[in-house]
């Protein structure tokens, strides 16, 4: 149900982009998004959901550690990444959180997308 | 040794990741050093190393931890990184915990974030001062800087005139 949208809504633009690690669970009645972006700021952070893909876009500035460089193993840089939903998502209703440096956003199903317990009446 | 847990390795899970990489490759982004389900090439977690004259920093990226679920210790010029991320830092939505019927629902589309428990040596370029070991970790980003000894800092030699 969750598969990965065009490259092209990601292509890196100006500095450094990185793909965030994400686990994403479903729930039934939403999808979990939880992904790994260390160093960004909560209103550096863009969630948005048009046309029924979720994405994720996230500035992060250079850090600049004191003195000359002698080992390094990762780069800092913008994090992006989308992901193809469909139909049948609340979107008013999408909540994100940004904390320690992980983005957790909920995606809740449309209430007439929920399975639905139909009762059965009977006369006598 | 940091030890990982892996994810649940469905069939669909595998195409979906082998789609990632070439996704990652046509993008042309470096590869993100992040805490992956997979142990990554090198050890964990990535460092960069900084030197000035007065002080060797150290940066980490551990997203999920606290400043409490991180342990370091230096002595010399040896510093030791030991933390650990529990396998389900997400909390659970308060109306639907403690229903079983809500829990075994769940289907995992995704899981590439890893945990476990993490510990990584590292020799510093020179000697630091142990007790003025300062580190802060801020939304996931570890920062140590540790002060030079007076031995290993830059030293003015005056030069005398007979």
């Amino acid at each position: 149900m969750v598969t990965q949208s065009e490259p092209a809504a990601v292509r890196p633009e100006r500095s450094l982009t990185y793909q965030p690690h994400v686990d994403i669970r479903d729930r039934g009645a939403e999808v979990v998004f939880v992904a790994d972006m260390p160093g960004a700021r909560a209103e550096g952070i863009d969630v948005t959901f048009e046309g029924g893909v979720l994405s994720i876009r996230a500035d992060v500035a250079p850090r600049g550690l004191p003195g000359r460089v002698v080992r390094q193993e990762y780069g800092v840089g913008d994090y992006r990444r989308s992901f193809r939903l469909g139909d049948g998502f609340d979107a008013a209703a999408i909540a994100a959180d940004y904390r320690r440096g992980v983005l957790t956003i909920r995606v809740p199903r449309a209430a007439a997308a929920l399975p639905r317990k139909v009762p059965v009446a009977g006369a006598g | 040794m940091p030890t990982f847990r892996p994810g649940f390795a469905l069939p669909f899970d595998e195409l979906r990741e082998e789609l990632d990489r070439v996704w990652t490759t046509l993008t042309a982004a470096p590869p993100l050093h992040g805490w992956g389900v997979r142990p990554e090439t090198g050890a964990f977690p990535a460092v960069n190393v900084s030197e000035s004259p007065t002080a060797v920093t150290i940066e980490a990226e551990l997203p999920g931890l606290d400043a409490a679920d991180v342990e370091i210790t230096v002595h010399g010029d040896e510093l030791v990184l030991k933390g650990s991320r529990p396998a389900e830092p997400e909390p659970t939505r308060a109306d639907e915990a403690g229903t079983p019927a809500a829990e075994e629902r769940v289907t995992w589309h995704r899981r590439e974030r890893g945990c476990g428990s993490f510990e990584r040596r590292l020799t510093l370029p020179v000697a630091v001062d142990a007790t003025r070991v300062e580190a802060r970790l801020v939304q996931g980003v570890l920062t140590v800087t540790c002060p030079k000894t007076a031995a290993s800092q830059p030293q003015k030699v005056e030069v005398r005139s007979s």
